[in-house]
C-alpha cells in the first residue's frame, strides 16, 4: 500500500503558501514602484515641457514676434537620445529640437495629455501642454498669445529601474522563501520527533514485554496523549487477555494429562495379547468410558474461558430477562436424582420473582454446581436449602449444607480452577475442579458476586448475589 | 513381585495394575489416596511401588518424603503430569528411583517398573543366570542349557524371585508375602506344590539340583 508522509505534505502546504505569498507580496511591490516612477517620470516631463515653454520671448521687433532661445536649451539627458521638443503658437511653429522631423505627430490623432511613440527603436514618452502663456511681458500689457508645447523623453530609464525593483524584490523573496522552507523543514521534523519515538516503543512491545515506555517528548505532547493512552488502555486489555489464554493452556495441556493417560492406558493394556472377542469390548466401551469424561472435561474447560471471555467484557451477547426462581426450579429437578441417591432432602423456599438479565442455562448450571457441593458434603440423611430472596436492588441465592465445613485454608483456593477440596471424591462425582470456577466466572459476567461462608463442622453456606432488573 | 499402585484415579490404576498382572506376573495391590498407600507400603514387603503424585488426603511427594524418613528402600516409580526440570529434580531428591510422565506408554512403565525391581535385587541384566539356568523377564520365558521350559504363571513366578536372589534362602513367608496380592488367600502349603512343580520339570532328566529345601528356613536357588 502507498503511504502518504504528513511530513511532505506539511512541507508542501508550507511551500505553496509561501510561494503564494512571495509572488504576491513581490507583484504589488513591483506595481507600487512602476506606479511611483511614472508619476515621477511624468512630473519631470512636465517639468520639461515647462522649462522648454519658458525659453519662448517676444522679440525686440515691431510688431513683437515670439522668438526662441536656442542657446538656453539644456543639454539633453541622454547622450543620442536626445529629447524631442516642439513649441507653436495658434498652429505656428515658434520652434523644435534639431532631432524633431515633420513627420513627427504624436497627437495627431488624440486629446490626451500623455502618448507613448516608438522612434528608431527607442520608446519615447510624451506630454501635450496647451495653452500656457509666454512668460514674457511686452510693455505692461499682458501677453495674448499662448504656447503649445509638445516634449517627449525616452523610457529607458524607468524601465530599466522598474525592472530592476521586480529583480531585486523577487531575489529577496526567493532567499526569504528558502529561509522560511527551511525553518519549516526543521521545525515539522523536529516536531514530529516524538511521534517517531513513539512508534519505536510501540514496536518494543512483544509477548514478553507487556510495557509501552513513550519517550519524555512522547509524553508530553498534548496531540500525542490521547494516543499514548489509547495504546496503553489496549495493552493492557490484550496483556490480561493473552495471560488468561495462556494460563487456560497451560491449565488444560496439564488437566488433559491424566483422562489421555486413562484412555492411553486403557487401550495399550487391552492391545497387550490376544483377548476373547467379549474382553476386546468391554475394553472398547472403559475406552469410550474413558473418552466420555475427557469431553466432559473439554466441554467444561470451554464454558469456562467463554464465562471469563465475557467476565472480561471481550465477548458481548444478547441476554433476555429472566427469573431467578425458575432455573433454580429447573436446577432442583436436575439434581434430584442425585439427591436421593445419596439420601439427602432438597428444600426449596422461594420469594417471589427475581428478573435478572442473563442467560437461564447459564443460571441454571450454576445453582446446578453449588447444590451438587452442597449434596456431595451433605452427610446421609440431612438436608440441603435453596433460599431466595430480594434486597436494595440485588437478588440473593444461598445454598446451605450441614456437611464438614471448609477452614480458611480451603476457602481461600475455592474458586480456583481444578482445585479439588477432596479429590477422590471430586472425581467419583466426575468432577474436575471446574464447577466452581465456572460459577464464579459466569456470576461474575452478569455483574454479581459469589461467597462462601463455612464454619467447620457446621457446614457451608454459599451466597451468591446478581443485580436485578425491575 | 508383588507392586503397590498408588493412584487415585482408579481407572489408571487398574490399566496399569491388569498390565503388570498380564506382562509381569506381578502381584498388584491398589490404593486411591496417599494416607493409605503409605500405611500399606510401610506395613507390606512390596518390591516396587508406583506412585502419583497428585492424591487426596497426603500428597504423593510427602508419601515419598515419609516412606525415606522412615528408612523404607523400596524401589519408588513416580507418576506426574508435571515434567518440568525442577519439578523432576524434586521428585528425585524425596527420594523417588524414576518417574514417568503422563500420558506415559505402558510399554515403557512396564519395563521401567521390571528394570527397578532388578536393581532393587541387586542384579542388572534383563536375563537372570543361575548356573546353566536362564530366566529372561522380558518375555517371561525360562531355559535350562538353552531349552525352554515351559511353566506355569505361578511356577513362573516363584522361580522369577528366587532368581532374583540367587544363593539367598527365601522363607516361604517372604514367598507368599511377595507373589499374592490382598485379594488372595494365602497357604503355605501352596508354594510347595509349585516348588515340586519346578522341580520336576527343572531337575527332570537328572540334571543338577537348582532349588534347595532347607528345611525350617526355606528355599535356595543356586546352580
Amino acid at each position: 500500500m502507498r503511504t502518504r508522509s504528513i511530513q511532505r505534505r506539511l512541507i508542501a502546504a508550507v511551500v505553496t503558501s509561501q510561494l503564494l505569498l512571495a509572488i504576491g507580496l513581490a507583484s504589488v511591490a513591483v506595481y507600487f514602484i512602476r506606479h511611483q516612477l511614472r508619476k515621477a517620470f511624468d512630473s519631470q516631463l512636465n517639468g520639461r515641457a515647462m522649462s522648454v515653454a519658458a525659453l519662448v520671448r517676444y522679440s525686440e521687433d515691431e510688431p513683437p514676434k515670439l522668438i526662441f532661445e536656442d542657446d538656453l536649451v539644456p543639454p539633453p539627458l541622454e547622450r543620442g537620445h536626445p529629447d524631442l521638443y516642439q513649441v507653436t503658437s495658434r498652429g505656428r511653429q515658434i520652434a523644435q529640437s534639431p532631432n524633431w522631423s515633420p513627420d513627427l505627430q504624436p497627437f495627431a490623432t488624440t486629446k490626451r495629455r500623455y502618448v507613448n511613440f516608438e522612434r528608431d527603436g527607442i520608446r519615447y514618452r510624451a506630454v501635450r501642454l496647451e495653452n500656457i502663456p509666454v512668460l514674457d511681458q511686452e510693455g505692461d500689457t499682458p501677453s495674448t498669445d499662448v504656447l503649445t508645447v509638445i516634449y517627449a523623453t525616452p523610457t529607458s530609464e524607468v524601465t530599466r529601474a522598474i525592472s530592476y525593483a521586480g529583480i531585486y524584490i523577487a531575489a529577496g523573496s526567493g532567499v526569504l522563501l528558502l529561509i522560511t522552507v527551511g525553518l519549516a523543514v526543521w521545525g515539522l521534523r523536529r516536531g514530529l520527533r516524538p511521534l517517531a519515538e513513539l512508534a519505536a516503543s510501540a514496536a518494543a512491545i512483544s509477548t514478553a514485554n507487556w510495557e509501552l515506555n513513550p519517550s519524555e517528548a512522547a509524553r508530553k505532547t498534548t496531540e500525542l496523549v490521547p494516543l499514548t493512552q489509547a495504546m496503553t488502555t489496549m495493552l493492557e486489555g490484550l496483556h490480561r487477555a493473552f495471560t488468561q489464554q495462556r494460563q487456560f493452556l497451560a491449565n488444560a495441556a496439564h488437566e488433559l494429562k491424566t483422562p489421555v493417560a486413562i484412555l492411553k492406558s486403557t487401550l495399550q493394556s487391552l492391545l497387550q495379547r490376544p483377548r476373547q472377542a467379549e474382553e476386546y469390548r468391554a475394553g472398547l466401551e472403559q475406552a469410550l468410558d474413558d473418552m466420555a469424561r475427557l469431553e466432559k472435561l473439554l466441554h467444561s474447560m470451554l464454558r469456562l474461558a467463554r464465562a471469563e471471555q465475557w467476565a472480561a467484557g471481550s465477548a458481548r451477547r444478547d441476554l433476555d430477562i429472566v427469573d431467578v426462581a425458575a432455573t433454580c426450579e429447573s436446577a432442583m429437578e436436575r439434581l434430584a436424582p442425585v439427591a436421593r441417591a445419596r439420601n439427602v432432602t432438597l428444600e426449596f423456599s422461594p420469594n417471589g420473582a427475581m428478573p435478572v438479565r442473563a442467560d437461564a442455562e447459564d443460571l441454571e448450571l450454576v445453582w446446578a454446581n453449588l447444590l451438587e457441593n452442597a449434596i456431595r458434603f451433605s452427610p446421609a440423611g440431612d438436608r440441603v436449602c435453596l433460599r431466595l430472596r430480594a434486597d436494595a436492588g440485588h437478588g440473593f441465592v444461598e445454598v446451605e449444607d450441614h456437611g464438614p465445613g471448609m477452614t480458611e485454608a480451603e476457602l481461600a483456593h475455592l474458586f480456583e480452577r481444578f482445585h479439588r477440596g477432596d479429590a477422590s471424591r471430586a472425581r467419583d462425582t466426575g468432577g474436575y475442579g471446574l464447577g466452581l470456577a465456572i460459577s464464579k466466572a459466569l456470576i461474575e459476567a452478569y455483574g454479581g458476586t459469589i461467597t462462601p461462608h463455612s464454619v467447620p463442622g457446621h457446614g457451608t453456606r454459599m451466597v451468591v448475589t446478581v443485580p436485578l432488573r425491575t | 513381585m508383588r507392586v503397590l499402585i498408588v493412584e487415585d484415579e482408579r481407572r489408571l490404576a487398574e490399566n496399569i495394575a491388569r498390565s503388570l498382572r498380564e506382562s509381569a506376573g506381578y502381584a498388584v495391590d491398589i490404593t486411591l489416596d496417599g494416607e493409605e498407600g503409605l500405611f500399606m507400603a510401610e506395613s507390606n514387603p512390596y518390591d516396587l511401588v508406583i506412585l502419583d503424585l497428585m492424591l487426596p488426603k497426603l500428597e504423593g511427594l510427602e508419601v515419598l518424603r515419609r516412606l525415606r524418613r522412615g528408612g523404607l528402600a523400596v524401589p519408588v516409580l513416580v507418576l506426574t503430569a508435571r515434567d518440568e526440570k525442577e519439578s523432576v529434580v524434586a521428585l528425585l531428591n524425596a527420594g523417588a528411583d524414576d518417574y514417568v510422565a503422563k500420558p506415559f506408554d505402558l510399554g515403557e512403565l512396564l519395563a521401567r517398573a521390571k528394570a527397578l525391581i532388578r536393581r532393587g535385587k541387586g542384579q542388572s541384566a534383563a536375563v537372570l543366570k543361575v548356573g546353566d539356568l536362564e530366566v529372561s523377564t522380558a518375555d517371561l520365558t525360562v531355559r535350562r542349557k538353552g531349552k525352554v521350559i515351559n511353566l506355569t504363571a505361578m511356577e513362573y513366578r516363584v522361580l522369577e524371585y528366587l532368581a532374583h536372589r540367587p544363593g539367598a534362602v527365601v522363607p516361604k513367608t517372604e514367598l507368599l508375602e511377595h507373589l499374592y496380592d490382598f485379594n488372595w488367600e494365602r497357604f503355605s502349603n501352596v508354594i510347595e506344590v509349585y516348588i515340586s512343580g519346578l522341580r520336576r520339570k527343572l531337575e527332570d532328566t537328572g540334571q543338577d539340583r537348582l532349588i534347595h529345601t532347607l528345611r525350617g528356613q526355606g528355599y535356595m536357588l543356586r546352580g
